[in-house]
């Protein structure tokens, strides 16, 4: 509360060091978050955060910003629940307020076929205690009355999960960078990330816009070039990169609180604190860097949403816009040690790496300062492509927001 | 309040509409809009602002500012300076507690400054936490514009039509009729897209030059050049797509050569009380002016950096208006300029010299209107001696005609704001963002315009920057102690202004497949339901169940119409299929039929179906009902990828399917086929051609359901014949439907998968227990590296069937639970008559995926046992099938 009457630099400006213990690749809520766990939870503060662009450039300021749990793969649920946990928390942590809003999300079903997906997503969320559940068409009007349940492709049901939620996204990248900042990181916005130096299978810094810089530990915490830039340390990623778009709508007094989520018709919707309608689609299914929006994207964003609230008729999009998206073959991502020592990688978020911020924080920071791989975390690892152990998300992930 | 009737007026004032307004009626003119006509009935109060409820007027008078939304017809946010009324409309003030002129909200205008620094919300409500939802609610409710009707139901219709053009012109001021005029004597075909009710742009509120501008729209169109009127586009897209709003239909254009001829933003002035009532944009006068007759005020003082503003006061003039002082900037940059007033301006003070006046134009940089360059990745660029940004490097395709280029003149650079300390000086109109919440934001470190940006939300109101963008930047730029060209521009993204999503959606249609026995079904009184897009067939009555014994007992027929049906045809189809499939299909006898699974790269199974040889070069391919297109484009690209001799064909639509099944199908065949079909001449997974009913036809002698059966395929159009005579014929065996729920129970007892059921994106042939259908001994197969790998490393789960001798319904998806976690799911489950059991299918761990073996699943919240059955509950050895 003090604060809004004293002013003070959220963030400070650094001349770049020679050496850091640790340099962070991406300056997104990732990246961030990784920078302020290291000092707050194991004491690492000689770190520096290297942004090509300006903080939260990326998809951390391009997501939809929702939040939730109800993954269809028990490690995926379980590393979600924990994320969500500390998402419950982190205002307080951060003394910053995120604006989280767990008003519930709807997936829903528009086949039979859909219902028995929302039934083993709910069975694997309620064995990791996970508040999730598949209700009928009466409940789904009970949770969202101004919902059309009989268009062109009528609602069955929907797995219901009540702690998903909302959050501000920009909130979480700026008090993440604060945190990072007051605990003794540097954050450096404007220097890219050329090349990276390995001798001998050993990290040992990188090259910048701005010259050499020496590191114990590299990690990347990009999206959309990861490809390239895990590349610069001579290390394969079994990602292909693609666009997602979202819009958003003139903002109107409140109309709906829960998220309405439908796989089958392509498409979620929130209503945002201001007022306007927060809504996207899946991912493109070609691969691309630009990130040219498209016409078709709004068209047929339209005509499913109206089909689901034929109330927006009249409502105005006001701008849409694009984000790259990693997709790995599995559609879960890739964290962790890789063949390069002191190369750590976090990349493949495809669709869903904002809503895995602060587990992924606190599981890289543990990673970095013990040397081993935290257990949750585990299942991601690089090596799952050559062992064959894939964590398929991808069966439930037509839309997975 | 209307002036003497003046030349070249938009009004006609013989006719008149009368519309209410917070249901007090309004009288306007056929010409006028809502916001002229509340003008002329003495309204100078539009809006409140979105966050302090600071009192707006008419400012652009053009649609492009947030001061005049009001609610119409139960349509919030509408620009109502742009909208005509018709009889009877109804217009509703928003975002209002009480009535436009006393908003209790604006309260947050008077003391809550202090408490509502920009981004206050961040740092409040933090804590306890508990509270947080209460807060919120309240910040929701005070957020927002208007406010939607829930029970609207009913939708406005809508037509999307395509166009082509070779030059699309988009603006209808001079330079956009004088490009378009060239390029059609230039002999292309040329179409001009104007927003208006008629081209002349700008220069149709200036009486010195509206008559000019009518003789050259005319020249144009006598030209050849068709002029769209009330066309706004609404971007430029890949392709020069262009898609263009006109009301009611949205037309999709794509153009060889797109001319953006888009004219000028007029920019505000910073200064403080610059959104008081009565503060003007030089269009907004010029048109209540010279459009709808109204004299903008009494007394005007007018700030300008170029001609525009010493022309709008010669305007001004002519209406009547006295002008107390035109402010040129080109002469003198003032340093101070306030502007005072309560419910509307009522002084201006520039440099200390106070006028009073009632009117205060304030006529801003020229700002080049770019949005569609940007859409098209034009760059833009901070021109420091004229204080605008302007594009350059176009992309092949686009051009730029006129002011939009950056072919302003040269005007004087105003200050990014005048004077600080005297109330608050308004950057972003649509936000209420001032002046010092862009101090405030660089101090806390929002150090980069798009830090900035979306810090203190400037530039994301509805207007999207058109209004702010310059000044945002400018601002910035000053508290950074950087120059514009550093700090840069914020992205323009389409659209270039708000769309309707009911525009954008066009009719609503419902894409449903249905085949051509569909309106039989519907007469047994089949309950009709989606897989995928087609409609189908759930059952026929309430009790599933008696269909199932219908097909065990006797005879059942079911349309399988939806089966993906593609020919492969050529001297390289047997390999073609070898290297797709991993098993072999080139050294299937011609008339003989194997079933196939699909595999990817990785070696997971996407498909399968039955594939049967017509002749030597010759298979026909059935896939999944869903999967019937994806297949065929993964055939159509592995053709391309290995140039084989091979042709494709999806006759997918143009072949309806029957299945004929049950211990008395023979004898309906017999009846129906032109053909032997004994066991000997007619064996099980034959393929054999003739007629049914007459009707040319494919008889695939196969057994998905578990009894003897025949699966007819035909041409569609025969459907109901088709369908009606087996029924005829098959009465004596009391012939009975069945719909996909019996369909299902029968195949669960053969323990027969559904791909995408039982199967999900990391299944592999052997995981999901066929490794008969394996053949790595063949040279290679899509997938076939993967497979081996699985072999390799050895099977980790199985696919196997179970039953749950509880006689307790697990839900499908339900966990395979090893201590007290997921290891494994059901797949599918129900229960079966025929064998007295609740029986399914389960991905379990392969340690417990021996016959007889108990394992754990989740049962209503809780454990229950399942047993392993390894092979199909019915008929094991499939004797019924060859039977």
């Amino acid at each position: 509360m003090r604060d809004i009457f004293f002013k003070k630099k959220m963030w400070r400006r650094h001349e770049l060091k020679p050496r850091y213990d640790v340099v962070i690749i991406g300056g997104g809520a990732h990246g961030l978050a990784t920078a302020y766990y290291l000092a707050k939870n194991h004491g690492i503060t000689n770190v520096c955060v290297l942004e090509k662009s300006y903080i939260g450039a990326g998809g951390s300021g391009r997501n939809t910003t929702i939040i939730r749990s109800n993954y269809r793969t028990p490690e995926g649920a379980e590393f979600y629940r924990d994320s969500v946990k500390l998402y419950e928390h982190l205002a307080q942590d951060l003394d910053f307020n995120l604006m989280f809003s767990q008003h519930g999300h709807l997936t829903l079903a528009h086949s039979d076929r859909g219902m028995v997906v929302s039934a083993e997503r709910a069975e694997v969320n309620q064995l990791l205690g996970i508040d999730s559940r598949v209700v009928g068409r009466d409940e789904v009007m009970e949770i969202c009355p101004q919902i059309h349940l009989d268009g062109a492709f009528p609602v069955y049901g929907a797995l219901y999960h009540p702690p998903g939620g909302v959050i501000r996204h920009d909130a979480v990248v700026w008090g993440y960078a604060r945190g990072a900042d007051r605990g003794g990181a540097e954050i450096h916005q404007g220097i890219e990330v050329t090349g990276i130096d390995v001798s001998n299978g050993r990290a040992t810094g990188v090259q910048t816009s701005r010259g050499p810089v020496a590191a114990g530990t590299v990690i990347a915490c990009t999206a959309g070039w990861s490809t390239q830039l895990a590349a610069m340390a001579g290390v394969k990623l079994p990602i292909w990169t693609t666009i997602l778009q979202a819009c958003v709508t003139e903002p109107v007094k409140p109309f709906l609180d829960v998220i309405i989520v439908s796989g089958q018709l392509h498409i979620y919707i929130s209503q945002t604190d201001r007022g306007e309608f927060l809504m996207g689609s899946g991912v493109e299914p070609y691969p691309t860097f630009s990130f040219t929006s498209t016409f078709g994207f709004i068209e047929e964003l339209s005509k499913h949403m109206l089909d689901l609230f034929p109330q927006l008729a009249s409502t105005r999009i006001l701008r849409q816009w694009t984000g790259l998206c990693d997709m790995t073959p599995d559609f879960s991502p890739v964290m962790g040690l890789t063949e390069v020592d002191g190369f750590v990688v976090d990349c493949g978020w495809g669709t869903y790496g904002f809503k895995a911020t602060p587990i992924v924080g606190t599981t890289l920071a543990e990673l970095v300062a013990t040397g081993t791989t935290p257990r949750l975390i585990e299942p991601f690892k690089l090596e799952r492509f050559y062992t064959d152990t894939l964590v398929s998300e991808a069966a439930a992930a037509s839309v997975t927001h | 309040m209307r002036l003497p009737p003046r030349e070249h007026e938009l009004i006609d004032r013989s006719k008149t509409v009368t519309f209410t307004f917070e249901g007090e009626p309004v009288r306007a003119f056929a010409g006028d809009t809502i916001g002229s006509a509340l003008f002329a009935a003495g309204r100078r109060v539009f809006g409140r602002s979105f966050k302090y409820h600071r009192r707006r007027g008419l400012l652009c008078c053009s649609g492009q500012c947030p001061n005049c939304m009001m609610t119409v017809d139960g349509v919030p946010n509408v620009r109502v300076c742009v909208r005509p009324p018709r009889e009877g409309t109804v217009v509703k003030a928003q975002n209002v507690v009480g009535s436009l002129d006393r908003d209790l909200m604006a309260v947050t205008d008077r003391i809550g400054g202090p408490f509502t620094p920009v981004g206050f919300y961040y740092k409040t409500f933090i804590r306890p936490r508990w509270a947080w939802p209460y807060y919120e609610k309240f910040l929701r409710n005070a957020a927002g514009l208007g406010k939607l009707d829930p029970h609207v139901t009913e939708r406005r219709r809508v037509d999307h039509e395509h166009a082509h053009a070779e030059v699309l012109v988009v603006g209808g001021g001079q330079s956009g009729l004088e490009a378009a005029l060239a390029h059609a004597r230039a002999g292309r075909q040329v179409v001009l897209i104007d927003e208006g009710p008629e081209p002349g742009g700008h220069q149709l509120a200036n009486r010195e030059r509206i008559m000019t501008m009518r003789s050259l729209a005319a020249e144009t169109a006598q030209a050849g050049v068709e002029i769209l009127p009330f066309a706004r586009a609404i971007g430029l897209y890949e392709g020069n797509l262009v898609p263009v709003d006109r009301g009611s239909t949205l037309v999709k254009f794509r153009a060889e050569t797109v001319v953006a001829a888009t004219g000028t933003l007029e920019q505000p002035l910073v200064f403080a009380g610059n959104d008081l009532p009565g503060v003007m944009l030089p269009a907004g006068a010029r048109r209540l002016a010279n459009y709808w007759s109204l004299r903008p005020g009494e007394r005007a003082v007018v700030l300008t950096v170029d001609d525009r503003g010493v022309e709008t006061a010669r305007e001004l003039e002519a209406a009547g208006v006295e002008i107390a002082e035109v402010v040129d900037y080109r002469e003198r940059v003032p340093r101070s300029v306030v502007a005072k007033g309560r419910k509307q301006v009522r002084s201006l003070t520039v440099d200390g010299k106070r006028f009073d006046c009632d009117l205060v134009v304030m006529s801003g940089s020229p700002q080049p209107n770019y949005g569609l360059l940007a859409h098209a990745r034009a760059r833009v660029e901070f021109d420091p001696g004229r204080g605008i940004f302007v594009p350059v490097e176009l992309p092949p395709g686009v051009e730029v005609a006129g002011e939009a280029s950056g072919d302003v003149g040269s005007p004087a650079v105003p200050p990014p704001s005048h004077g600080e300390g005297e109330g608050k000086s308004i950057v972003c109109f649509c936000e209420d963002v001032t002046t010092k919440d862009f101090k405030d934001a660089v101090a806390e470190g929002f150090d980069s315009i798009q830090l900035a940006k979306r810090y203190t939300t400037a530039t994301m109101g509805p207007c999207q920057g058109r209004l702010c963008h310059l000044n945002a930047v400018r601002v910035a730029a000053r508290e950074t102690r950087t120059d514009e060209g550093t700090i840069g521009t914020t992205t323009a993204r389409p659209p270039t202004s708000p769309v309707s999503m009911g525009l954008l959606a066009g009719r609503p249609h419902e894409a449903a497949k249905r085949t051509s026995m569909h309106h039989r079904h519907k007469d047994m009184g089949a309950t009709v339901f989606w897989t995928g897009s087609w409609r189908r067939p759930h059952s026929y009555s309430a009790d599933p169940q008696a269909e199932v014994r219908a097909v065990h007992e006797s005879l059942g027929v079911i349309d399988v119409s939806t089966l993906g049906k593609l020919l492969v045809k050529g001297p390289d189809a047997g390999a073609f299929l070898d290297r797709l499939y991993p098993n072999r299909f080139s050294d299937l006898k011609v008339g003989r039929i194997r079933y196939g699974v699909l595999t990817n790269d990785a070696g997971r199974i996407f498909d399968d179906g039955t594939v049967a040889r017509l002749a030597d070069d010759e298979f026909y391919v059935t896939t999944t009902s869903t999967g019937a297109d994806g297949v065929f484009q993964w055939f159509e690209w592995w053709n391309a990828v290995w140039h084989m001799d091979v042709e494709l064909a999806n006759v997918t639509g143009a072949v309806a399917a029957v299945n004929v099944t049950g211990p008395n199908a023979r004898k309906l065949m017999e009846r129906v086929f032109d053909g032997d079909v004994g066991n000997e001449a007619f064996a099980y997974l034959d393929a054999k051609r003739g007629h049914v009913a007459g009707v040319p036809a494919l008889i695939l002698r196969i057994g998905f359901v578990g009894e003897l059966g025949y699966e007819l395929h035909f041409p569609s159009p025969h459907g109901e014949h088709v369908w009606d005579a087996l029924f005829e014929h098959g009465a004596e065996w009391n012939a009975t439907p069945f719909g996909l729920e019996p369909q299902r129970i029968l195949r669960l007892e053969k323990t027969h998968i559904l791909v995408g059921q039982d199967t999900d994106a990391e299944s592999n042939p052997l995981e999901a227990a066929m490794p008969w259908i394996v053949k790595l001994d063949k040279d290679d197969f899509i997938g076939k590296w993967a497979i081996e790998h699985v072999q390799e490393r050895g099977l980790r789960s199985l696919l196997v069937g179970f039953e749950v001798p509880s006689g307790r319904m697990p839900v499908e998806g339900a966990q395979v639970v090893v201590g007290g976690k997921s290891a494994g799911r059901v797949t599918s489950v129900r229960y079966s008559e025929q064998v007295g059991k609740v029986i399914g299918m389960a991905i379990v761990p392969i340690d417990l995926s021996g016959e007889g073996t108990t394992f754990e699943i989740r049962i209503g919240g809780e454990l229950d046992q399942a047993v392993v059955r390894t092979q199909p509950f019915h008929d094991p050895e499939g004797a019924k099938l060859r039977s």
